[in-house]
């Protein structure tokens, strides 16, 4: 036991992606760990896969809009001041409990902005740096993919095959080919073959986003929840996190929390890590003022919850005369396009984006306007224009690379707060100058792809309003104490007990999802952490 | 079964409202002749955040329906009050669609006229492989990332 005189070695907030893969990473040391989540178990009866119903469940039990899905779990968010709305999933495995599991790496020159493109602030640490723990992150939870992309360094064998190849994918390559652009299979965070325990392959039931109910997405709660248990770690559920407490000398001692009957309760550890992803996270710092802290734990820097960034996405669909059936197969990335991905001056903006050439929805979903809110008219016309877009429809998500810049942020809302009474985070955020030059140039590339691929009608959402899913930046990682957090390692430069670990702790965006950099980087603070305990516990 | 949050008048405005919105199409019936008007009022039951958009919208209707009840116009006159409410209070009008939409499409007769034949599980969908030859020209592109 390496701190006895304290309840953990290592108290972890928030037990999603990356708190899943630290709390597994630390206990293979033989560190005492406790995870405190404020979430549940979703249990598999709480999946609708099997109900003729299963598409109302995007705007009910698992929509992604925590103030739409309001569970007891939830959180209410301030979203008046900004048009991108944060989502995410409170439970056992976080945001990762529904998601649609697509999994790229971040380039090299995503880790290297400044010196290469003079803008925002380079990571401290490199891609190679980061290379073992993406492997590792990889064997742990089950890829599907194919190795080989020349858009990326080379990497290790997936551990499934790609997934299947439809005629949306047919469709797609149509426009691919004739223009000559790059494309790649994705890699996902799902397995198309048996792999791991308890867990089936992948049978392309298609809704992914409200959960998968046969393990084969590699969520945290079917991926590193089980092995983390099994070595020791003690996960306490409905544990609502309300401060994290700190000794005269401004060093943690572990958290308050509110437990499952409403009764505040202390935990105290040796080093406290936070998980709680890149809103909750803030808040919490936030809210955990004190003397040596005033404005929030680890802020004399006035540096947490500023600088956050999302993935602005707009969604481009493109409607085929033949049928494409986008609503079987899993809904995430089958093909990815980074033909814009590395910096072109000339194309008017800095950095780049890619096209993520996605599938769609059922009829349900289609109806009240697919995944791109253009609701099919009522009346006379219903059934034709129904008929025409449902299982013709593919939709592309353009995913950019948004800059960091200390306006957009998360603060504590004067006045709203969540059932436990603390306050609740509100979010500021404007997409911008680059971002929109951007999102124009890449909207256009999206058009000119559906048109290629022989599309018979395009929508577009220019700028989605529930696309917050990558929550980035609040609190972020840096060598210069004045413009970041903490360090490489996810240690905070004013609390050398405290670690970040999760979303939060990006530097910059890059222009991919970011939950295998998330976790990667988790493991790797965590193996930093797991060698260094003693030290940074003293 | 009998409407937990509407009246009977409003169940029965509302199954009007509904035939318009989605006609009858082939072996089907309109979605309020299929009972979506009884599936909306479950909905209104379960959340109550629904009943303001969808009550302002019936009311609407039967304001707009003026003098003459919305029941005894044709089929053009009630599209035609739709219009107009759809105009005055888009929102509002809007949940009343999505929510008949919402009660329509998760109808098992109704996907089967779509050829859905059953729930996304437990049977999925088997779909073809991946053919590896069709990467041969990207893989001629040569390295596209920059390194750092
Ligand atoms: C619908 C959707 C689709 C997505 N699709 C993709 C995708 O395809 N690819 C991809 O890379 N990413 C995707 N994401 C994003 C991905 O889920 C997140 O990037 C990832 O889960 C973030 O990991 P994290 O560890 O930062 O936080 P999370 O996984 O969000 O975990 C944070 C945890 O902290 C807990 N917590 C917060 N506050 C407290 C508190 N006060 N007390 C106790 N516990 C607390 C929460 O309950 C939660 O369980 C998607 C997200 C959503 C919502
Ligand atoms: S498509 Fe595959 S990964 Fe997605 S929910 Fe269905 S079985 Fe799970």
């Amino acid at each position: 036991m390496a701190t006895p005189e304290f309840d953990s070695d290592v108290l972890i907030v928030g037990s999603g992606a990356s708190g899943a893969a630290a709390a597994w990473s630390l206990s293979r040391r033989g560190l005492r760990v406790t995870c405190l989540e404020q979430g549940r178990w979703v249990k598999p009866s709480d999946y609708a896969h099997s109900r003729p119903d299963f598409e109302l469940a995007r705007q009910t039990s698992f929509a992604k809009d925590p103030n739409v899905r309001g569970w007891a779990e939830d959180y209410p968010i301030n979203n008046s001041g900004t048009p991108i709305y944060p989502l995410m999933v409170n439970a056992v495995g976080g945001s990762t409990v529904h998601w649609s599991g697509h999994f790229p790496r971040m380039r090299p020159s995503d880790f290297r902005v400044r010196t290469l493109d003079g803008v925002a602030d380079d990571w401290p640490f490199t891609y190679w740096d980061l290379e073992p723990y993406y492997d590792l992150n990889d064997s742990m939870v089950g890829v599907s993919g194919l190795a080989g992309d020349p858009g990326n360094p080379p990497r290790s064998p997936r551990q499934t095959p790609p997934l299947a190849f439809d005629a949306g994918c047919e469709a797609y390559l149509r426009g691919l080919e004739k223009l000559g652009w790059h494309w790649w299979p994705c890699d996902n965070a799902l397995i198309s073959e048996p792999f791991g325990e308890n867990r089936s392959p992948c049978n392309c039931c298609g809704p992914c986003d409200i959960g998968c109910p046969i393990g084969a997405m590699s969520s945290a709660h079917v991926t590193y929840w089980p092995k983390a248990l099994a070595q020791g770690v003690q996960l306490i559920t409905h544990a609502r996190v309300e401060q994290i407490t700190v000794d005269r000398a401004g060093r943690a001692t572990g958290a308050l929390y509110y437990d499952d009957q409403g009764v505040r309760r202390s935990h105290t550890a040796g080093v406290v890590v936070m998980a709680a992803n890149g809103v909750g996270t803030p808040r919490l710092l936030l809210n955990s003022t004190s003397a040596r802290f005033p404005n929030g734990l680890a802020n004399n820097s006035g540096v947490v919850g500023a600088y956050l960034m999302f993935h602005p996405v707009a969604f481009v669909s493109g409607v085929f005369e033949e049928v494409v059936n986008g609503q079987r197969g899993p809904i995430g990335g089958l093909m990815n396009c980074q033909e814009f991905y590395e910096t072109d001056l000339a194309r008017g903006f800095v950095r780049g984006f890619e096209l993520q050439l996605s599938r769609s929805v059922g009829p349900l979903s289609v109806a009240n306007g697919g995944i791109l809110g253009h609701p099919v008219p009522w009346g006379s016309e219903h059934h034709e224009a129904l008929r025409s877009r449902y299982a013709h429809t593919m939709t592309t998500s353009v995913m950019l690379e948004d800059l960091p810049e200390p306006e957009n942020r998360v603060t504590l809302d004067p006045g709203l707060t969540d059932a436990h009474g603390i306050p609740a985070p509100r979010v500021e955020y404007r997409a911008g100058e680059n971002t929109q030059r951007m999102l124009e140039f890449s909207i256009a590339r999206a058009r000119e792809l559906f048109e290629a691929a022989g599309a018979v009608e395009i929508l577009v959402d220019p700028l989605v309003q529930e696309s917050g899913w990558h929550l980035m930046g609040t609190c972020r990682m840096g060598d210069d104490p004045e413009r970041s957090v903490i360090n490489g390692w996810g240690q905070a430069h004013e609390c050398s007990n405290l670690f970040v670990i999760d979303g939060s702790t990006f530097t910059t965006s890059a222009a991919v999802n970011p939950t295998s950099t998330i976790q990667a980087v988790a493991l790797r603070c965590a193996d930093w952490l797991g060698r260094n305990y003693r030290e940074a516990a003293a | 079964m009998t409407a937990r949050i509407l009246t009977p008048e409003e169940l029965a405005l509302l199954t009007l409202v509904q035939d318009e919105l989605v006609p009858a199409h082939g072996d089907l019936s309109a979605a309020g002749t299929l009972g979506a008007a009884l599936t909306v009022d479950a909905y209104l039951a379960e959340r109550p955040l629904l009943r303001r958009p969808v009550l302002t919208a019936l009311r609407a209707v039967e304001a707009a329906a003026g003098e003459t009840p919305f029941a005894e116009l044709d089929s053009e006159g009630r599209v035609g009050i739709l219009r107009q409410v759809e105009n005055d209070d888009p929102e509002a009008f809007s949940e009343l669609v999505k929510q008949t939409y919402n009660a329509y499409y998760t109808r098992p007769d109704v996907q089967a006229s779509l050829g859905i034949d059953g729930p996304p599980q437990p049977l999925g969908f088997e779909l073809p492989a991946f053919d590896e030859s069709r990467l041969a020209r990207v893989r001629a592109m040569g390295k596209l990332w920059r390194d750092a």
